[in-house]
């Protein structure tokens, strides 16, 4: 029943990584495929070396005094590769030995400020209400003071020496550290796996520590990074205005103040502590880059846009414009498509007729002569995921759909079916990488697929326009409603803004948002949820679109606010005469809605029906079990039906039918070879299984 | 409605409760009378408020009054806002409560103060809505599970591995999905995971947070089936929070419908259905999107009708 089916696609390996691989060498991975991490790591190498081996590295003692006059203050020689100081000291080697101190004090200060900002930050953002709000004020105040300031001060208190000039640079980071921590776990302490814990009767350290603080670890990572390199300059400044170290032990800020102090003398002598520290602090900085990237995932590879394949793309020369709207202009694109396949040519067997020919150009299912009709026409359909480097992965597959003027059509699927990409295909908005590989999509008889956003941008608002799940992510938070709502009427409709801010008042009591006029001051958070998704339908409908696509609209909301959400669309409808593609998992909302459904199973449509029909009489196997599993359903059964199994992932689609390995009628044929979408139903058993699909 | 979960433990369903005032009394929700066992969970007057200060409290719940006996499945349906998920919430001592009283196995839990008795947070348990959220991202999955039978001092290593196992296995798991990632997992997968971590600590009494609205259609029925088989194996009560009355109907031996921060109406899983009493709760049944397109007109222009009359104000808002 629920055999697995054998990767045998390319893209299925593509997409499934060998397991063991942690998350660890994944980013350790990521690191090491950027040029400029490897060179800024190779110079952070070769410093650790001169200060762990700076005993046998240095050619000369680094404090060794020589006063005579042709040994002072010299340029490189063959004795000395980067001359001698004012006592006469080997740079190279007082260079070598600075590493230590730049080390040092690099990684202790930031140490130190670990030390003390992490907890605190960890503290208040756990605790919250007015510790939260006391502590973070003095987090305020700290970090206000100017830093140098602070290693004065601390370094007047405690004196010179390598302690105290950990503790001065500590204590100017240490709130950086703190407001860091306080904000990552203010976020996560709300988080629903924190309660999961609490419940779990996990202590609250338990929870500080073992829960929230991994989440740290990234950000600390790069912050101690970048501010290592902050901590160097910040020891050589110190150290060249001669409140650092002692003037005797070697450090790149010291020699950098003799440079400066005997510059008419000896000019060279400020180059080599200056690159170093110049090339230390950028080598740091660019760690904690790469750091942040690889942590960030591959999200920032080049991607390559996608392209029709080119015979689909002729097929696309040949298309009229819309401007000409009779029925001609969508039938005489279509002459060079294959014909439909509907003579049964295999005798004897009774799912020939249903199996795919090879498919050089996406073949067409019924004739449409009724397109004059059709606002929308979808006509084999492929979307896919092209990825920087491995094979193209489909994530819709052979769609073929048409919606007429005014119809509400269902698009039902489980997530991962692909509904939201078609959808998104349609729309235009497809995410960098995937786009329509072929096919067209006939909006208004007019092809719209893989058009440019200047194109798209004519079409969307007057043509065709969203509705998305959330209200609140689909409205701009930072502007009213009203300046939201305006705005397509001023831009596609022309209007003024008194005449925009009338109709949008209109618009926002049609969609039964009460007392419009005033509410067109408030912002998208003063609305709930229900009223925020009224007011985006506002918004959709502004410019009279002739095609809404709600995707999941109603999805977010309950039963009494989606049900009235769905009346308010019907009635526009019934008002406005615009069709609607509504996209849902629900079988409520179809049953209450739709006009047709298209069923969506892993990238394919396998089954398009009146919404009656498909209710009493599914064809396909999948759509009779999602109507079976419903857990709605009146019926009383002690156990609902489920399906076996889960929707494949894109990438490892099976071959043939997608459903065949979840399917209760599955035979050997249905795995042979793809199946073609014929009579509105993707299903090589159709015929045979029409009087066994019965549902309850 | 479940005739398993009867077969466990006899006659849980006091039929007396079948409340017929929008108000419920705690003497029409208590079954006391009737019913022959105590009950496991015992919620009275229960009060919470947010944010207010405490001498002009604002309550988000209020006088709430319900019993959950041993091996039961109580339902609570609302809107959100309507305060049911609160309600779950102070039950897991998430939440302070301002008013009125939690008994838990006889034990007000109320009167705890800050600390929470590890035997009441090893007997009551919660699954919540988000499985994605609800686990550790950057845990492989056993870990919640291991950490929470070390903190409740249960075996040693090796036989929490064996149990960490046997959970899985319990919820459909197999012994490869340890060591994955929550984001390794598919919905279905980490619901299973989170159903998991609440059922290895054996408790008494679960509360389901909209265990299953954010998973699909398929996906919703295999947990709502599995609920069921592991409530008729181990016998735990559940408290079964959800927006849509049709979701709970299939596993609720009782229903309560709350509605701001009221319990409205409390009754048996069937008779809430065939016989509902409270207003709110027929708009309710009529809310619920219907499982066919039949009749929808009507029931198009029933629900116009009402929004006509809430619009005018002829209806209590």
């Amino acid at each position: 029943m629920n055999k697995p089916t054998p990767p045998k696609t390319e893209a299925f390996r593509a997409l499934a990584p060998p397991k063991e691989r942690s998350e660890a060498s994944r980013v350790v991975r990521r690191i090491t495929r950027q040029p400029f991490a490897i060179i800024a790591f190779a110079w952070l190498a070769v410093i650790v070396l001169w200060a762990v081996f700076a005993d046998v590295l240095a050619p000369y003692d680094p404090l060794q005094n020589n006063f005579t006059p042709d040994e002072v203050l010299q340029g490189p020689s063959a004795e000395h590769w980067l001359g001698t100081d004012e006592n006469g000291r080997d740079v190279l080697s007082r260079i070598i030995f600075g590493a230590r101190v730049a080390l040092a004090v690099g990684f202790g200060s930031v140490l130190v400020a670990m030390l003390i900002g992490v907890p605190i930050g960890l503290l208040l953002g756990f605790r919250g209400g007015w510790s939260d709000r006391i502590g973070t004020r003095f987090v305020d105040i700290f970090d206000a003071l100017p830093g140098m300031l602070v290693a004065f001060a601390v370094i007047a208190i405690l004196g010179r020496g390598l302690p105290s000039l950990m503790l001065a640079i500590g204590l100017i980071f240490c709130m950086n550290f703190a407001r860091m921590s306080r904000a990552i776990t203010l976020s996560e302490r709300s988080k629903l796996y924190i309660d999961a814990a609490r419940v779990s009767g996990i202590r609250e350290s338990a929870i500080l520590f073992r829960q929230i603080l991994p989440n740290l670890a990234g950000p600390l990572v790069i912050q101690a990074a970048i501010l290592t390199g902050s901590a160097i300059i910040i020891e050589s400044a110190l150290s060249f205005l001669g409140i650092g170290l002692e003037s005797a032990v070697p450090s790149w800020g010291g020699l950098l103040g003799v440079a400066a102090a005997k510059q008419a003398i000896q000019p060279f002598l400020a180059f080599p502590p200056g690159l170093v520290i110049i090339f230390t602090v950028l080598a740091f900085n660019m760690v904690g880059d790469a750091v942040n990237d690889a942590l960030a995932g591959d999200q920032h590879k080049r991607i390559k846009p996608v392209r029709r394949s080119r015979r689909a793309g002729a097929a696309v020369a040949s298309v009229v414009p819309a401007t000409d709207p009779s029925p001609d202009a969508v039938v005489n694109p279509l002459p060079i498509w294959p014909e439909p396949v509907t003579d049964r040519d295999v005798e004897g067997e009774p799912d020939a007729d249903r199996r795919e020919p090879v498919r050089a150009l996406p073949p067409l299912g019924v004739a449409p002569d009724r397109s004059s009709g059709d606002i929308l026409e979808v006509r084999g359909l492929d979307v896919e995921l092209r990825p920087a480097s491995g094979p193209h992965v489909p994530l819709v597959r052979d769609v073929n759909l048409t919606i007429g003027r005014g119809e509400i059509v269902g698009l039902l699927g489980e997530s991962g079916s692909g509904k939201s990409m078609l959808a998104r295909s349609i729309l235009g908005l497809l995410p960098p990488g995937i786009g329509v590989a072929s096919g067209r999509i006939l909006l208004n008889g007019e092809d719209i697929a893989g058009r440019g956003e200047k194109d798209l941008r004519a079409i969307r608002g007057t043509e065709i326009a969203a509705v998305f799940q959330d209200p609140m992510a689909a409205l701009s938070p930072v502007h009213t409603v009203g300046k939201q709502l305006m705005e397509p009427l001023r831009v596609h409709l022309g209007l003024s803004k008194k005449q925009a801010r009338v109709r949008a008042a209109e618009l926002l009591d049609r969609v039964g948002v009460r007392d419009a006029a005033n509410r067109l001051n408030d912002y998208p958070f003063q609305f709930s949820g229900g009223m925020a998704q009224r007011v985006a339908i506002a918004i959709a409908l502004a410019a009279g679109p002739k095609l809404v696509i709600a995707d999941e609209a109603t999805s977010a909301l309950d039963v009494t606010t989606q049900a009235q959400v769905l009346d308010l669309l019907l009635d526009l409808r019934d008002e406005f005469g615009m069709a609607i593609l509504l996209i849902t998992h629900d079988l409520g909302v179809v049953a209450e809605a739709c006009d047709r459904v298209a069923v969506m199973y892993a990238g394919e449509i396998v089954e398009v029906a009146e919404v009656d029909r498909m209710f009493d009489g599914p064809r396909h196997p999948y759509t009779a079990a999602l109507l079976a599993a419903n857990p709605t359903t009146e019926a009383q059964v002690d156990r609902l039906p489920t399906i076996p199994g889960r929707v494949p992932l894109a990438g490892s689609w099976p071959t043939g039918c997608h459903f065949a390995g979840r399917c209760a009628f599955a035979t050997d044929a249905c795995s042979e070879g793809s199946v073609a979408f014929v009579d509105d139903v993707r299903c090589v058993r159709a015929d045979e299984l029409s009087k066994e699909l019965v549902v309850r | 409605m479940n005739p398993q979960v009867e077969s466990a433990a006899p006659a849980p369903v006091p039929a007396s409760v079948s409340g017929s005032a929008p108000e419920v009394s705690p003497q029409q929700a208590g079954p006391e009378a009737s019913a022959p066992r105590s009950p496991l969970l015992s919620v009275r007057d229960l009060g919470i408020s947010y944010g207010a200060s405490k001498r002009n409290p604002k309550l988000v719940v209020e006088g709430v009054t319900f019993d959950i006996f041993p091996g039961e499945t109580l339902g609570l349906v609302g809107e959100s806002g309507s305060g049911k998920s609160t309600t779950g919430r102070a039950v897991l001592r998430l939440l302070d409560v301002a008013a009125g009283s939690i008994a838990f196995d006889g034990v007000d839990i109320t009167s705890f103060g800050r600390s929470t008795p590890l035997s009441y947070r090893r007997d009551v348990q919660a699954v919540f809505q988000d499985p994605s959220m609800s686990l550790n991202p950057r845990q492989p999955v056993h870990m919640a599970l291991t950490a929470a039978l070390k903190r409740h001092g249960i075996g040693d290593a090796a036989s929490r591995r064996a149990k960490v196992h046997e959970a899985f296995d319990l919820v459909g798991l197999q012994a490869a999905h340890l060591n994955r990632y929550p984001a390794e997992l598919s919905g279905g997968q980490q619901q299973r995971v989170a159903i998991a971590r609440a059922l290895v600590l054996d408790p008494k009494l679960v509360i389901c947070d909209e265990a299953v609205s954010a998973l699909d259609l398929s996906t919703q029925s295999q947990i709502i089936n599995l609920l069921s088989d592991l409530q008729e194996e181990l016998g735990m009560s559940y408290l079964f929070i959800a927006h849509d009355l049709g979701i709970v109907r299939h596993i609720s031996d009782r229903i309560a419908v709350m509605r701001t921060g009221r319990l409205v109406e409390l009754a048996t899983a069937h008779d809430l259905f065939e016989h509902p009493q409270h207003a709110y709760t027929r708009r309710l049944l009529g809310a619920s999107p219907a499982e066919h397109p039949e009749g929808r007109v009507e029931r198009r222009a029933q629900r116009t009708a009402y929004a006509k009359l809430h619009a005018e104000g002829l209806i209590e808002p």
